[in-house]
């Protein structure tokens, strides 16, 4: 590539465009964060629930355990604006990916907010909108497990009307596992 | 009869260029250096050129002190980057 401002042949010009267009896709696998972040931070608070609620008498203040979410928001925001600086461009699948799970948080977040008025059932409600963000990323990303997970996520927010309501804590502990933190392992493993 | 290639676009960096930012929504100088394997002031160059032709937006601004420099394809670009795509397959016989 000596001279890169001389003319092509028609079929050297259709190798640049493809070649150029498949750097332009960028490391996915950076995601991984997200899950294994929000993988950890979700079961803790769902089997926190749990254990106040069976083994302690502090129930009444077993949903403070989701304040854990705030630092956990404020974490993402940052990471997520150091990779934009890093990257040096922006994709469309990245804006939709971004897109889809702001639209999730922005649908789960009355749920957890509002709580107390659903006597903190909230995995029945969340864990359906958390099954489409991780299956529809599965897609974008090309990568099966995270499907899996959806699908986990859906049948798990399913379980969740069925089961006891201490019960569905574990029920959406467990989904946060399969979910979201063995894929998102999975995808870090795959990055290195 | 064989439709003449864009000789805007016919030029291995320029095509390069447009390849990249047809994929992205934006992209840095920097990333298109470095995706592009060419010099700052050869890439400079290039980009003033494509966007005299309204085929891309360049807008300069700061982050942090640092001047950062942020390309985009536009409508016009888009057009010109697909007719030069149909005039290769007739080139090609795809």
């Amino acid at each position: 590539m000596e001279n890169k401002n001389q003319p092509l042949d028609p079929r050297q010009s259709l190798d640049l465009i493809a070649s150029m267009i498949s750097q332009a896709q960028g490391n996915m696998s950076s995601s991984s964060f997200y899950f294994l972040l929000w993988g950890w931070v979700i079961a803790f608070c769902n089997f926190g629930m749990y254990y106040f609620h069976k083994f302690t008498n502090y129930a009444a203040y077993a949903h403070y355990v989701w304040l854990l979410g705030i630092p956990a928001s404020i974490i993402t925001v940052i990471y997520s604006m150091r990779q934009e600086k890093s990257k040096g461009a922006i994709t469309h699948l990245d804006k939709i990916m971004m897109w889809l799970w702001i639209g999730m948080m922005i649908s789960i977040f009355p749920t957890w907010m509002f709580g107390d008025k659903i006597n903190w059932m909230v995995n029945a409600i969340v864990l359906m909108p958390i099954g489409t963000a991780t299956f529809v990323s599965g897609i974008v990303l090309r990568f099966k497990p995270l499907l899996v997970g959806g699908i986990i996520f859906w049948i798990s927010g399913v379980l969740c009307y069925i089961v006891s309501p201490l019960d569905q804590f574990i029920v959406g502990g467990v989904a946060m596992i399969l979910g979201y933190l063995v894929p998102g392992y999975m995808l870090r493993n795959k990055k290195q | 009869m064989l439709k003449e290639l864009d000789p805007l676009l016919h030029s291995q960096l320029r095509l390069g260029i447009m390849s990249l930012l047809m994929s992205v929504d934006s992209a840095e100088f920097t990333f298109l250096k470095e995706k592009t394997n060419s010099t700052a002031g050869n890439l400079s160059v290039q980009l003033d050129k494509l966007s005299e032709a309204g085929y891309i937006t360049v807008e300069k601004s700061f982050k942090g002190k640092k001047p950062l420099t942020t390309c985009m394809i536009t409508k016009q670009g888009l057009k010109a980057f697909e007719d030069y795509v149909n005039a290769l397959k007739g080139y090609i016989g795809t």
